[in-house]
């Protein structure tokens, strides 16, 4: 509990004078338009639009954030509080006019999750969906308060050495493997992205990890950008992307993408069981979606996802 | 100091036939356009820091930039 005055390690909450919470939850500083496999999700409503919103802050202080202007607000002088006040009825009525899903994204998600619960509940009656790109970073508790109002989530998997991770993010790495099989086990729609972050992020750890969870979820393998403060690096080279797929496919996971730099192959989803292509997929958008009622056209084999 | 501004897409002028060729992410890219409301100077790069150096020694208002996400 936060004393009064005290702020909270996430740096946008705030105990008051004889109890209770200040917080600026309901806002963003941003409202986009994106494809949701921008954020990325492959298997959930695939070709379909997002509202996309992110209020400032974030619960992990990585050094290589490419978003380190709106996550790192309270710890970095150049993030400054730019949010708006956002109505969530206004946001989940345009989601619903674009035929697409409201997306919490850019930074943690997890430190306003009253916008969730609030855009779920308008939700629910207009069909939208509520979907997050997280850092996972949440206790069984926050995950089971959050998960009934989310369609999907995309958990950030750094690496998964408690050392390295700790380093890098400032926060431990556990919870976030216990957030995605919580979600799962909620119902709740999972994939995984990984930036290869030079001395954090085992291709084969990693893989391992999540391939003992669900081989199922579909692995997001994502190249490092030298940004922030992890400028001396190099960024990710195309064959350790491509060493990385190999390692996750050798782990025993059924879908592993790599949005760009493998080309058309590497982003698009393959038939486990005959190896035809399923879905294709451009840059951030979708091409051709082959599955009929989830299951791939020509070998009848079931593809997990939201379809 | 330039105010950045996030915005939800910017055209890419680097591909990722050229990452191999780049494995220390030297590349900068820029393109100056002429347009009805002033100069529009675009770049993509590797290295952001690196872009946003030379953006700013260029004295402008605001610096447009997607975020990862």
């Amino acid at each position: 509990m936060l004393g009064s005055r005290q702020l909270g390690v996430c740096k946008v909450r705030r105990g008051v004078p004889g109890g209770g919470l200040e917080t600026a939850t309901f806002a963003s500083s941003v409202v986009h338009v994106d494809a949701v496999e921008r954020k990325p999700f492959f298997h959930y409503l695939p070709g379909t639009p997002t509202i996309t919103l992110a209020a400032p802050g974030c619960s992990f202080r990585c050094d290589y954030c490419v978003n380190f202007r709106i996550s790192q607000y309270g710890r970095d002088d150049e993030s400054v509080w730019n949010a708006r006040p956002v109505d969530a009825g206004e946001i989940v009525g345009k989601a619903a006019a674009a035929g697409g899903s409201v997306a919490l994204s850019y930074t943690e998600p997890s430190l306003a999750p009253e916008l969730t619960l609030e855009l779920a509940r308008h939700g629910r009656d207009a069909g939208v969906g509520v979907v997050w790109k997280t850092n996972g970073f949440l206790t069984a508790r926050a995950v089971a308060l959050c998960a009934p109002a989310l369609a999907a989530v995309n958990i950030d998997v750094k690496g998964v050495d408690e050392e390295s991770h700790r380093k890098l993010t400032g926060g431990s790495v556990q919870p976030v493997i216990d957030a995605i099989r919580a979600f799962l086990e909620h119902g709740t729609w999972v994939e995984v992205s990984t930036p290869l972050i030079p001395g954090v992020s085992s291709p084969e750890r990693i893989a391992a990890v999540l391939a003992g969870i669900s081989r199922d979820i579909p692995w997001h393998l994502v190249r490092f950008t030298p940004a922030y403060r992890m400028r001396d690096q190099d960024p990710t080279s195309p064959d350790a992307l491509a060493r990385a797929v190999a390692a996750g496919r050798a782990a025993g996971l059924r879908h592993v993408y790599v949005e760009r730099a493998l080309g058309e192959a590497g982003r698009a989803t393959w038939c486990p069981s005959c190896g035809r292509v399923v879905v294709r997929r451009g840059v951030w958008s979708l091409l051709e979606n082959r599955l009929e009622a989830g299951r791939c056209p020509d070998c009848g084999t079931g593809i997990e996802g939201r379809w | 100091m330039a105010k950045y501004r996030f915005i939800e897409d910017l055209p890419d002028l680097i591909h990722p036939d050229e990452y191999a060729a780049h494995p220390a992410g030297r590349l900068v890219r820029i393109r100056i356009s002429a347009t009805e409301d002033g100069v529009e100077i675009l770049g993509d790069a590797f290295r952001p820091e690196v872009l946003e150096e030379i953006l700013s020694r260029l004295g402008p208002d605001e610096i447009e930039q997607m975020l990862c996400g």
